[in-house]
């Protein structure tokens, strides 16, 4: 508990204190990566901690997304808005969930991706909201005493809202919910055999994941005023999955870092060249075939050359290491 | 009635189009647990091959076989060198084919563009034929018996044949095979090259009919996985009927309910799969 606070406060010394050292440019880019950090981390639950493989996570980030955008268009305040976007994808989650939740594994992973498929082809196709052009909107976040519209504003709401999520996930996964679920994870037949309800602590986590995309999704739509069908296709999917597996799978900063890098990499190499589509791909199987723990880890592994004084706090932190060697062998 | 018979024979065409991709992807995964999701890449870049040789005057039989050939190569090569390593490692796999899914929709969009692009229909089934007053393309009613033609030799392959017997022992249990002393990688890789040849020869086919675009890998590769969860994994006959019902749904979804009708097979979907979780010729999972 103690720690988790003080990462949180680090974490939000880090973002207050970083429009001062970048450029705006940057600044810009930034705010979408702590969208897509919410949104990775979110994903990162339920695959680190639940063991399920989604390939539909879209699903709920493109569903908070059109909530906000098409919400907007009666009501500004953002304490209507996003605790909308928050609940309607919630919302989705349960009844998606409850279905794909029967099954493991791969037919999880077919099931997700299927459903998320049917809203995509449905947003495209239907005639409300937009259609194929998508649903552009003109709001702004509103705190009700005012609306903040420069940059700078909008990077320290979303800023707020990271923060904000990442300590709920601590506090989540920190707390006897978020042990059963890894129990789960780790040892199914054994938790059935405690006598723990399984499938109901795989429901709420994607319950609570799917929430917190809608989350992402929501503020998704501050920062690009328009809400389009791609939100919900396969390649958002997959990128949100790209960054969880580049950061680290099992941890909760890594798909943070994975989403950094990942905006970064993308932005750069599209100045140069059109055929990003083929680089991601590359550069999933390159992840496939010679990635096991992700960025975070290989910081750790460094960090613990590095630092060889510092055994017994290393220690604690191995510790943690093997867990995650074990759970990525596992799967 | 006419117009009934017509929209279930259009609902039939595209269902065997989808039963050609959806069959390869079932068995695949019957047999080795591998959820391939680049085999709709396998029926794009068949499409796109045919479509390259077609334009240049060759004829399209000889293009449908050279493309098929072309992609089972690709796959031969796509399975020796990469997906072989994960056997058993079921996340690793999907991630890769995944990105191979993304490689070579891009590579296809690199070389042949994103315009929307189509197969002429070959000239000696170029005509139509009278259901009273309505008029029905001959290609279709083709590829409607190409589809049950393939049923029909997978039945035959199955039951009658020592390899089916084999495969579908390998289905059940792949680890008794092996130490029977079968060659379970080759077995594999004969199967995953042969799932690869039919969906090739399902993308040559849609040519003329669905033609090709950007990112249609997706649209195919989720329609038989719908098709593949409803019929349940690693049962061709499973796909068959899957891929009849959701062909149909499709075409009278398409006619009656527009605005809904990609939702439909969907409904269908988790309908089968809220009474049978293993989906209607599945077995359970031990």
């Amino acid at each position: 508990m103690k720690k988790s606070i003080i990462v949180t406060l680090l974490l939000a010394i880090a973002v207050c204190t970083l429009p001062f050292v970048i450029s705006p440019f940057v600044l810009f880019m930034l705010t979408e990566v702590l969208i897509m950090a919410i949104f990775a981390m979110s994903l990162g639950l339920i695959m680190g901690y639940g063991g399920l493989q989604s390939l539909g996570h879209s699903a709920f980030f493109g569903i908070g997304a059109y909530t906000v955008a098409v919400l907007s268009q009666y009501v500004t305040s953002i304490y209507i808005l996003l605790p909308a976007a928050i609940i309607i994808s919630g919302i989705f989650a349960l009844l998606t969930g409850l279905i794909a939740v029967r099954n493991k594994g791969i037919f999880f992973l077919m099931i997700t991706l299927a459903i998320t498929q049917m809203l995509f082809l449905f947003f495209r196709q239907s005639d409300l909201w937009g259609g194929a052009d998508g649903l552009g909107t003109s709001v702004k976040p509103n705190l009700g005493f005012m609306e903040l519209v420069s940059p700078l504003s909008l990077f320290y709401f979303t800023g707020a809202f990271f923060i904000l999520s990442y300590f709920f996930l601590r506090l989540f996964v920190n707390s006897p919910l978020g042990k059963g679920l890894k129990g789960v994870m780790e040892n199914e037949g054994r938790m059935i055999a405690l006598g723990y309800n399984v499938k109901k602590y795989q429901i709420i986590a994607y319950v609570f994941a799917g929430g917190l995309a809608g989350l992402a999704g929501g503020l998704y739509i501050f920062k690009t005023q328009f809400a389009s069908p791609e939100l919900f296709s396969v390649h958002m999917a997959t990128t949100v999955l790209i960054m969880v597996f580049i950061g680290g799978l099992g941890t909760l900063f890594g798909p943070v870092i994975g989403a950094g890098v990942f905006i970064f990499l993308q932005n750069y190499i599209s100045t140069m060249t059109d055929r990003w589509s083929l680089i991601m791909g590359l550069l999933f199987i390159v992840i496939v075939l010679y990635n096991r723990g992700g960025i975070l880890q290989l910081l750790q592994l460094i960090g613990k050359k590095l630092i060889p004084k510092k055994n017994i706090l290393m220690d604690k932190k191995g510790a943690t290491i093997i867990e995650l060697n074990e759970s990525g062998k596992a799967k | 009635m006419d117009l009934f018979i017509v929209n279930t024979l259009s609902g039939l065409t595209y269902g065997m189009l989808l039963f050609l991709m959806a069959s390869g992807l079932s068995i695949v995964f019957g047999l080795m647990r591998i959820i391939n999701l680049s085999h709709g890449s396998f029926f794009l870049f068949g499409s796109y091959v045919a479509y390259a040789m077609v334009s240049r005057g060759m004829n399209f039989w000889l293009a449908l076989l050279l493309s098929t050939i072309c992609v089972t190569v690709l796959a031969l090569l796509l399975e020796k060198f990469l997906i072989s390593r994960f056997h058993g490692n079921e996340a690793s796999q999907v991630l890769l084919t995944l990105g191979l899914i993304f490689v070579i929709g891009d590579i296809t969009l690199w070389i042949w563009g994103g315009d929307f692009l189509s197969i002429p229909v070959p000239s000696i089934l170029d005509f139509s034929f009278a259901i009273s007053e309505s008029s029905f393309p001959i290609y279709r009613l083709f590829v409607i018996a190409i589809g049950i033609i393939c049923a029909v030799l997978l039945w035959y392959f199955e039951t009658k044949t020592k390899v089916g017997m084999i495969v579908r022992a390998g289905v059940d249990d792949m680890e008794m095979m092996g130490a029977l002393g079968f060659n379970i990688k080759l077995i594999f890789t004969a199967v995953f090259l042969f799932g690869a040849a039919l969906a090739a020869i399902g993308g040559v086919l849609s040519g003329p009919i669905l033609g090709m675009y950007p990112k249609m890998e997706f649209e195919i590769l989720v329609n038989s996985l719908v098709i593949v969860l409803i019929g349940g994994l690693g049962s061709w006959k499973g796909a068959f009927i899957g891929a009849i019902v959701i062909g149909i749904i499709d075409s009278f979804g398409k006619i009656y309910l527009p605005d809904v009708s990609v939702l439909l097979i969907f409904v269908v979907m988790v309908i089968v799969l809220m009474f049978k979780p293993t989906g209607l010729f599945g077995r359970v999972e031990s």
